[in-house]
């Protein structure tokens, strides 16, 4: 139809330019016009005094009469397109077919293949129709790009998909070779986590076409599939872990569908959902414990429903590394009181915390328990850098800020911002404002800003609840079931003082409020990061009811602290840390490594060696050293490639000279022919994302073959600049007829004519 | 809408009501010795910290002589407001200037004060519900000192009593190397506390109570619950300490006792 009105296919229009073939200049025709509307209306309102033609109606004849003189005149001036059209026989046409496992997928018309039905549209003609105008050269696509002669020698076998890195290659030859287009033929199921802008960027430089042809239902009929799982990469032993797992489905709204977490066969956790709207992505979050220390394939799956069309996309498997350290907290309070007592009987219970005190017992003596030696912190809070990094976080309780000297206070600050520790400040009659840390150098690390005034710290009765944030927090959850958690809280008895900490700063998340009886509401636990570290401010000194007056068997209070030191703690990087971008690899040997190096003071460490030890499945075992990055400093990278698929472990050592300065340990795990089960609806946003990008189109395989046509207008390869006259379009004629019939019909119906 | 606003204010109100009377106010008794006993001009100010006295119901008789006395009262309150003064002088610790009886009940209330003193149990005769109640309080965290009885009779009934409380736990003689004694000060040399009757007889001892005794009882942690002062009289001796009768060295060892046993208390 577009062709049989514009005379031309769309891709003329889209990729030519308009140009004027006249010789008259362009201001004669603006001229032109002018005169013809001036003089056509001089000549309507000289009519227009007979009475049936007056008011609008006049107008209406005149802007009629206008347009039809304009259009007549614009075609004197010679309208046409310039194109770039490939010129014939001297280009080559990359043809790339998708030959991955996904296209094996009998869901085309007719329960044909993705592959077979790619095997038809080439062999219907469009094959043919290239190779009458151009060199055609056939490629099959799957974790990498592979020349064929014959389509027949499409197997679908290919474990992956990479089209970023085929279409990479194909650049790569035309720099040597005119290829002046690509068609992909493809279901778009991508496992390299899509085309990479940098790629996009380079082929639009090249100013090649991708013509993309889609196969493959865009929907499944039937099927659930998890998209994402995030777990942390690392844990304490025994603390909570949420699985946070996404998942869509097509053909089960409303029905139930069973979640499970599993470790070594074990079941670690287990929901029942109901599915949402079909497409609908959905996101549920189960909590388990970490276990003992030691790496941990963390399994997550959905029960298969019957008659799902694939069940392969209902497992997914995560990493977790439970780190066998046991973080050193130290705890400095100003008055012997019950929140001390209770916070260190909770953590007690904690056998992965290690909780060190300071106690001002008296004016002049302090206590202290949980030391290593009997020299540990005999003086007090440290005053050596040395002394206090080797804690993992701090808690602060009733101590007013002078106390600590300005350098203990710049100490503390550099714990958070540059070793990258926790610090949690408790509410009490000497803490924040009333202790006077609004005026220490540490002020900036509180999450809040805290109130100018004294007397912040009351002894009244309140209650607590969670906010929305709370609600979600696993420093808050005291049980599995988000709803009965809410309740929970709600029914945890009052603590009888609480301190106004003011106002949370932009940035920081609080989860627990206050609701004094005197009425009101103010933030009780309020957390945030800041530099390397992050802190937290839970404005109590009386949760130790939480414990005192709930039975024996309630653990609330030992949940609540244990569960909020571990968030203090869990993230304190150590002198080496040790990381991937990836910590699964999909089909794909490459794995990069990044450590970072710091020394004794925790400041980067740029003149260090670091070495990677890594051990992977079937005994292997290699040594790298890693290079300094030259941008960041105190960070280490290397690339090594995986042998072949499993689980990994690397240890990274760090060394100045002698002195060794930490190691770290990571894992990670390859995984192929895994990702090719995943998202294997077409992806028809990424195959027209990638076409409009580049200046191609996408077409269905029923439109496929007008891409023997469109395939000519390209800029790339070997091309010559072609005019197209546009003033015998058929879509002029009609508009010219149209503007006359319409004011024909418009004289009749007034009875003017 | 309106029946939601009546229902958040129904839950409000419950809230509320469970704060406010969950905790029972500062209340004063008539003692055994002491009526109207002047309250100090801030008793009614607020602290982190008080040391609560334990009511209990008391045999009339253990020593063949019937008195009547409310046992639980003895030295009350005159050696509690002067314990307090002087935990307040000496320590960090920011208490009340006056005590907080408390009851085994079966209320909530006593869960609102950890730090329990019970005074002459040598007398004292616990029902079961109250033997309960004490192991749960202990077993949350409570701690509770005992002091003031004297001897082997009231040591029997004092450990019949406990005996309902504990069962299965022992009654130990502490070491000289446990933290109770060096909290604060180092205390490895103690001696037999009197009672006032040593300003009137020279005689440190009461009935057959000739040594004292420092003994207590550990939960499952290796922290000390129940510590048990006796054939000594603590209690005389804060009470006594602005008597100038009464020997200062005595009143400053009870001093120092109490301070390590509540700073025990505060830190384990």
């Amino acid at each position: 139809m577009f062709e049989l009105l514009f005379k031309y296919p769309q891709a003329v229009f889209s990729r030519g330019t308009f140009v004027l073939l006249g010789n008259w200049p362009l201001w004669v025709l603006a001229l032109a016009i002018l005169a013809a509307a001036g003089g056509l209306g001089l000549l309507v309102w000289k009519r227009a005094s007979s009475g049936r033609m007056a008011g609008v109606r006049s107008v209406a004849v005149w802007l009629l009469q206008t347009l039809l003189a304009s259009v007549l005149l614009l075609m004197l001036w010679h309208p046409a397109l310039s194109v770039a059209t490939l010129r014939p026989q001297q280009n080559i046409v990359a043809v790339v077919v998708d030959d991955s496992a996904s296209m094996a997928q009998p869901d085309e018309a007719g329960g044909v293949t993705r592959r077979a039905a790619a095997v038809n549209v080439l062999n219907s003609g469009l094959l043919n129709a290239l190779k009458d105008k151009f060199q055609v050269r056939l490629y099959k696509l799957g974790d990498h790009l592979d020349r064929f002669d014959k389509l027949d020698q499409l197997t679908s076998s290919i474990p992956a998909t990479h089209i970023g890195d085929g279409l990479k290659q194909v650049i790569a030859d035309a720099a040597s070779l005119p290829i002046g287009a690509v068609v992909l033929a493809s279901d778009g199921a991508d496992n390299s986590g899509g085309v990479d802008l940098e790629t996009i960027s380079e082929i639009r430089r090249q100013r090649i076409p991708i013509h993309t042809i889609g196969f493959g239902q865009e929907h499944a009929a039937k099927d659930v599939e998890i998209s994402d799982v995030q777990v942390p990469a690392r844990a304490l032993p025994d603390s909570r872990l949420s699985a946070i797992v996404s998942f869509h489905q097509n053909g089960y709204a409303g029905d139930k569908a069973k979640l499970t977490v599993k470790e070594g066969g074990k079941i670690l956790a287990q929901q029942m959902v109901t599915l949402k709207k079909d497409g609908q992505e959905q996101t549920e979050t189960l909590l388990f414990n970490a276990g003992t220390a030691g790496v941990k394939s963390v399994e997550t799956s959905i029960e298969p429903l019957v008659g799902e069309e694939s069940t392969k996309n209902n497992l997914v498997t995560r990493l977790v590394n439970v780190d066998a350290r046991k973080p050193r907290i130290l705890y400095l309070e100003g008055e012997p009181r019950w929140e001390f007592k209770f916070l260190r009987r909770a953590v007690e219970e904690d056998r992965t915390i290690d909780l060190v005190s300071i106690l001002r017992t008296t004016q002049n003596k302090i206590y202290r328990q949980g030391i290593a030696n009997p020299d540990e912190l005999k003086d007090g809070f440290p005053t050596k850098v040395e002394e206090l990094f080797a804690f993992d976080g701090i808690i602060i309780g009733s101590v007013d800020a002078p106390y600590l000297t300005p350098g203990q206070q710049t100490l503390l600050k550099d714990f958070v911002d540059r070793r990258g520790g926790g610090l949690l400040f408790l509410g009490g009659k000497d803490a924040l404002s009333d202790g006077g840390w609004k005026q220490s150098a540490d002020v900036e690390l509180l999450p809040t800003i805290l109130p100018d005034r004294k007397n912040t710290f009351v002894r009244v009765g309140a209650t607590v609840e969670l906010t929305a944030p709370g609600r979600d927090s696993l420093i808050t959850r005291l049980e599995e079931d988000p709803a009965k958690n809410v309740e929970r809280w709600l029914k945890l008895p009052y603590v009888m003082n609480f301190q106004d900490a003011g106002q949370p700063k932009p940035g920081a998340v609080v989860l627990v409020d206050a609701k004094p009886t005197t009425g009101g509401r103010v933030p009780l636990l309020i957390t945030q990061n800041f530099g390397r570290g992050r802190t937290a401010i839970f404005a109590t000194g009386g949760s130790w009811r939480w414990q005192m007056l709930q039975p024996l068997a309630d653990k609330s209070h030992e949940m609540f602290y244990q569960q909020l030191l571990r968030w203090l703690v869990s993230d304190t990087p150590r002198k080496v840390t040790t990381s991937t971008p990836k910590p699964l690899i999909s089909d794909d040997s490459h794995v990069s490594l990044r450590a970072e190096v710091r020394d004794r003071t925790y400041l980067p460490a740029s003149d260090a060696k670091a070495e990677a030890h890594i051990l992977g499945p079937d005994g292997i075992a290699e040594s790298i050293e890693m290079r300094p990055d030259p941008i960041e400093s105190g960070v280490y990278t290397a690339d090594w490639t995986t042998p072949k698929p499993g689980s990994y472990l690397v240890e990274v050592t760090a060394s100045r000279g002698t002195e060794e300065l930490g190691r770290d340990t990571m894992t990670f795990r390859r995984e192929d022919g895994v990702a090719e089960n995943f998202r294997i609806q077409q992806d028809r946003e990424l195959l027209e994302k990638l076409s409009s990008e580049t200046g191609g189109r996408y077409y269905t395989p029923q439109d496929a073959q007008k891409l023997g046509k469109d395939i000519s207008y390209s800029e790339a390869g070997i091309t010559v600049r072609e005019t197209r006259d546009l003033w015998d379009m058929p879509i002029i004629f009609l508009v010219l007829l149209s503007l006359r019939a319409g004011e024909w019909l418009l004289r009749r119906k007034w009875g003017v004519i | 809408m309106r029946l939601r606003s009546l229902l958040w204010l129904f839950l409000g109100a419950i809230a509320g009501w469970r704060v406010l009377w969950a905790q029972k106010p500062f209340k004063a008794y008539v003692g055994a010795e002491y009526e109207n006993f002047v309250l100090p001009p801030d008793w009614q100010k607020p602290a982190e910290w008080t040391r609560a006295r334990l009511i209990y119901p008391s045999f009339f008789s253990v020593h063949g002589i019937r008195d009547g006395y409310h046992r639980w009262t003895i030295d009350y309150p005159r050696s509690d407001r002067h314990l307090l003064q002087g935990i307040r002088r000496l320590t960090r610790i920011d208490t009340r200037s006056v005590e907080q009886v408390v009851d085994l009940d079966g209320e909530d209330d006593v869960y609102n004060w950890p730090s329990l003193y019970a005074v002459e149990v040598g007398y004292w005769n616990l029902t079961d519900q109250q033997a309960t109640q004490l192991r749960e309080f202990l077993l949350r965290g409570g701690f509770l000192m005992v002091d003031d009885f004297h001897g082997t009779i009231e040591w029997n009934n004092f450990v019949a009593g406990i005996n309902k409380v504990f069962p299965d736990r022992e009654i130990v003689d502490l070491d000289n190397k446990d933290p109770i004694f060096h909290v604060i000060y180092d205390l490895d040399d103690r001696f037999q506390v009197p009672g006032m009757q040593y300003v009137f007889t020279r005689s440190l001892f009461e009935y057959d109570g000739f040594q004292a005794k420092w003994r207590g009882i550990y939960d499952d942690k290796g922290r000390l619950m129940v510590v048990i002062c006796h054939n000594m009289d603590l209690g005389d001796a804060w009470e006594n300490s602005d008597d100038p009768r009464y020997p200062e060295k005595f009143a400053s060892l009870a001093y120092r006792i109490a301070v390590n046993y509540w700073a025990y208390d505060l830190t384990h």
